[in-house]
């Protein structure tokens, strides 16, 4: 009893330690004054940027690519920024929102991040972006898409999360488009894992398609760790859809996928799925049940691009000797480049060499820089959405995953 | 409270209900709330009648499919929980190593065409590398990991287990890759047999019946054979059979292997029912699987295959019966609430789960 006592007081003081350590206020340092604190970087040390994605797992190629289009970026800038050597650190969040806590924590806890980027999953960004910005940390997101990370209600603590990607209020818009009119669908179906992507996308997308005049039958939900999708599947053939979607990620579209076609009289209904799956390990996990499968997926066609996109590609390729291994790696170019560029706006150097960075003029100047990107037009909005949506869907052709390359297999069948 | 529920005349009831505490109330409380929704439930999806009996059919052959796997799997955890005390939570990663050692040699039969020329022989040869794998590996850890801390009191076995259970995981994902993997399609698994009037696919009624086989092998040793006999007497009490000349380490290796294998000959029928192996695929049939033995009573062998197939029953049913009818949507997101609200509710009310009160009673 005694014992948890003392547990339970050192556990107190070091809370308010904690607190009082990140309390904010203003700061000022060398020339530099600022709202919530000043970052210095002495002469000759390294400018430490952060990131997170996920780089372990079924997701995997998702954070993969977004890491490697971020070290092109940081070789383009010629590996330094404002005369300090750019290093990046990058934390594994696991696609899931504890693991998002956990990396944004230890990104934080080092007292010299300027800044960061990633993740790739909205249920790390949910959890990680205001432990980031309590610390006065930008967060440049890479491909997490969930509406609610830049709504315009969304809240305080969300104040210094960016991205330089579009927003699943647009996809579910133009994804219920494509059910409706294209695939001439009136009854659908849609499942999610209760993730804030899936779920915010598929219920963007229910409002859509009954804006359309369709009918939504019943939102499903099952867990991204589900294996067993049988009963799931059995429900839903009991409501004769005509198309079920399901823009859940790898590992449960996998499953749905090579279930749904051995459940009596879904056999013929079409499953959609969405950006989460475009990954070599989904014709892995799924096998030939891919093959037909579609997929909607923002327009990654190089026409689609930003102009000097097929110059990154190419580097991509000489880098990495393979073509790239999922969709967001420009978006993660870009984000690269957005926090380099506001870092040379605010960043001040004295005579010493030192450099100070305002944190709060950092993610004010993030939101005020617009610029030709790789993946397109990049121009913040106040509420940190920085890129637009270009709708497409994919289908899968071949269910060898060494055939995987987007734009082949899959390859691009709408519009 | 368990003098209340041995059933005693009404007036001694009320007299002691003045010493009905809080905690009896919210135990009360929710042995009603649970019964009122399994009740409500069930009533309530049988009017509205959604699913006609070919779904209901569905639904328990996947359930017993799925529990006969947790059977295998609790039976290890069972087995060694009798043995030594010790639960083994590095049983479902050990389940792991197996899916993956027959992941190997189901691709090469795939490839090379020997699966669906020889179902029966490849299913064999499959399930002999996987449990030689995971019985080698089952071997190894209670080498190395588990009997130096044999004769250490307290937690530390068990905080020893959880770290074996981290080792198997981050090896596999060191030496084959964090992705997912799939086992081969073969086309006489996609085939049905139709039994009483439904289809069930040919897959299933393979699993099954692996498992059952192997149950009652396992059955017959425990029960009919003198290691078996030496094993049953360790877990009534180590130090008498030692007395009684009984060599207590080759009963816990053997207890192993027998784990051991039975997690193998799992790993692989789960592989061919998901098709996905990874590196982490272990952590939840094996908690679920724990949950299973603990559900029939820990230490008790046929309770590890009737918490098995139970679990797997109420996973597959319960999401349709219980709350469909009680209008929640997308009930099977809650999957696992039910599989977990089942294990609380026996860790409360029925500690000693299904089948173990007479162990329990003799050991306490």
């Amino acid at each position: 009893m005694k014992h948890s006592k003392t547990l339970t007081t050192a556990l107190c003081s070091a809370l308010a330690a904690f607190c009082a350590a990140s309390a904010a206020a203003t700061e000022t340092k060398g020339p530099v004054t600022d709202d919530i604190g000043v970052l210095v970087i002495p002469k000759g040390a390294p400018i430490q940027i952060g990131a997170y994605w996920v780089v372990s797992g079924a997701d995997s190629a998702l954070g993969i690519d977004e890491k490697r289009g971020v070290e092109i970026a940081t070789k383009d800038q010629g590996g330094t920024l404002v005369g300090h050597p750019i290093k990046l650190s990058v934390e594994d969040d696991g696609c899931n929102a504890e693991g998002g806590q956990t990396a944004a924590t230890k990104l934080a806890a080092n007292p010299n991040t300027a800044i960061v980027l990633g993740p790739a999953c909205s249920s790390a960004a949910t959890s990680g972006a205001p432990i980031l910005w309590k610390a006065g940390i930008t967060d440049i997101a890479t491909a997490t898409t969930a509406p609610k990370l830049t709504a315009p209600d969304r809240k305080p603590e969300y104040d210094g999360f960016m991205r330089t990607v579009y927003s699943d209020i647009d996809q579910g818009a133009s994804d219920a488009k494509y059910v409706h009119d294209v695939l001439k669908a009136q009854k659908i179906v849609t499942i999610h894992d209760g993730s804030p992507y899936a779920q915010q996308l598929a219920t963007v997308m229910d409002d859509n398609f009954k804006k359309l005049g369709g009918t939504v039958l019943s939102q499903e939900a099952v867990a991204p760790t589900d294996v067993d999708m049988h009963p799931v599947l059995t429900r839903i053939a009991t409501e004769k859809p005509d198309v079920i979607y399901a823009p859940v990620f790898v590992a449960a579209g996998a499953q749905l996928l090579r279930q749904e076609k051995e459940t009596p009289s879904l056999e013929k209904v079409p499953l959609i799925g969405s950006s989460g799956q475009m990954a070599p390990d989904l014709i892995e996990a799924a096998g030939d049940a891919v093959v037909g499968y579609r997929i909607t997926y923002p327009d990654v066609s190089p026409e689609a691009m930003g102009s000097g996109y097929p110059k990154f590609v190419d580097a991509y390729k000489a880098e990495y000797g393979e073509a790239p291994i999922s969709g967001f790696h420009a978006n993660a170019y870009d984000g690269a480049d957005l926090a380099f560029k506001a870092i040379e706006k605010v960043a001040k150097t004295d005579a010493s060499g030192s450099t100070y960075i305002g944190r709060k003029a950092l993610r004010d100047a993030v939101l005020t820089i617009k610029f030709d990107g790789v993946s397109g037009p990049i121009a913040c909005d106040e509420h940190g959405q920085c890129a637009k949506f270009k709708p497409a869907v994919y289908e899968f052709t071949n269910g060898d995953p060494k055939t995987f390359k987007i734009g082949v297999n899959p390859k691009k069948i709408w519009p | 409270m368990t003098d209340i529920a041995r059933g005693r005349t009404l007036v001694p009831r009320l007299r002691s209900l003045s010493r009905f505490t809080f905690v009896d109330v919210v135990l009360w409380a929710l042995r009603i709330g649970v019964l009122v929704v399994v009740v409500g439930g069930s009533v309530g999806t049988l009017i509205k009648g959604r699913y006609g009996a070919v779904q209901w059919f569905e639904f328990l052959t996947f359930g017993v499919t799925m529990g006969s796997v947790y059977a295998l799997v609790a039976l290890g955890y069972t087995m060694v929980y009798g043995v030594l005390r010790l639960i083994n939570f590095a049983h479902g990663d050990i389940m792991m190593t197996g899916a993956f050692s027959g992941y190997f040699v189901a691709t090469a039969f795939a490839g090379s065409g020997f699966l669906d020329r020889d179902p029966v022989l490849a299913m064999l040869a499959i399930m002999a590398v996987a449990v030689t794998t995971s019985t080698t590996i089952a071997l190894l850890t209670e080498r190395l990991a588990y009997r130096p801390f044999r004769h250490v009191r307290g937690l530390a076995p068990l905080i020893c287990a959880i770290g074996v259970s981290f080792f198997l995981e981050q090896t596999f994902r060191g030496a084959f890759g964090a992705g997912v993997r799939a086992y081969p399609d073969p086309k006489w698994q996609k085939g049905t047999i139709s039994v009483f009037g439904s289809s069930v696919p040919i897959l299933q009624i393979v699993v099954v019946a692996a498992a059952l086989i192997s149950m009652a092998i396992l059955y017959v040793i425990v029960q009919r054979t003198k290691m078996g006999t030496a094993m049953r007497a360790v877990s009534e009490d180590a130090d008498a059979a030692a007395l009684m000349g009984i060599d207590v380490d080759r009963v816990v290796v053997f207890t192993f292997a027998l784990g051991g294998a039975m997690a193998g000959i799992a790993g692989v029928c789960y592989g061919f029912i998901f098709k996905q192996v990874y590196f982490y695929m272990g952590f939840t049939p094996g908690i679920k699987a724990f949950g299973a033995a603990v559900l029939g009573g820990i230490g008790s062998v046929p309770g590890a295959m009737l918490g098995g197939l139970f679990l797997g029953i109420v996973e597959s049913v319960g999401p349709a019966l219980f709350l469909d009818g009680i209008g929640i949507p997308a009930p099977y997101q809650l999957r696992d609430l039910i599989a977990f609200t089942l294990l609380i509710m026996v860790l409360i009310f029925r500690p000693y789960g299904i089948l173990g009160e007479r162990m329990a009673k003799k050991r306490t």
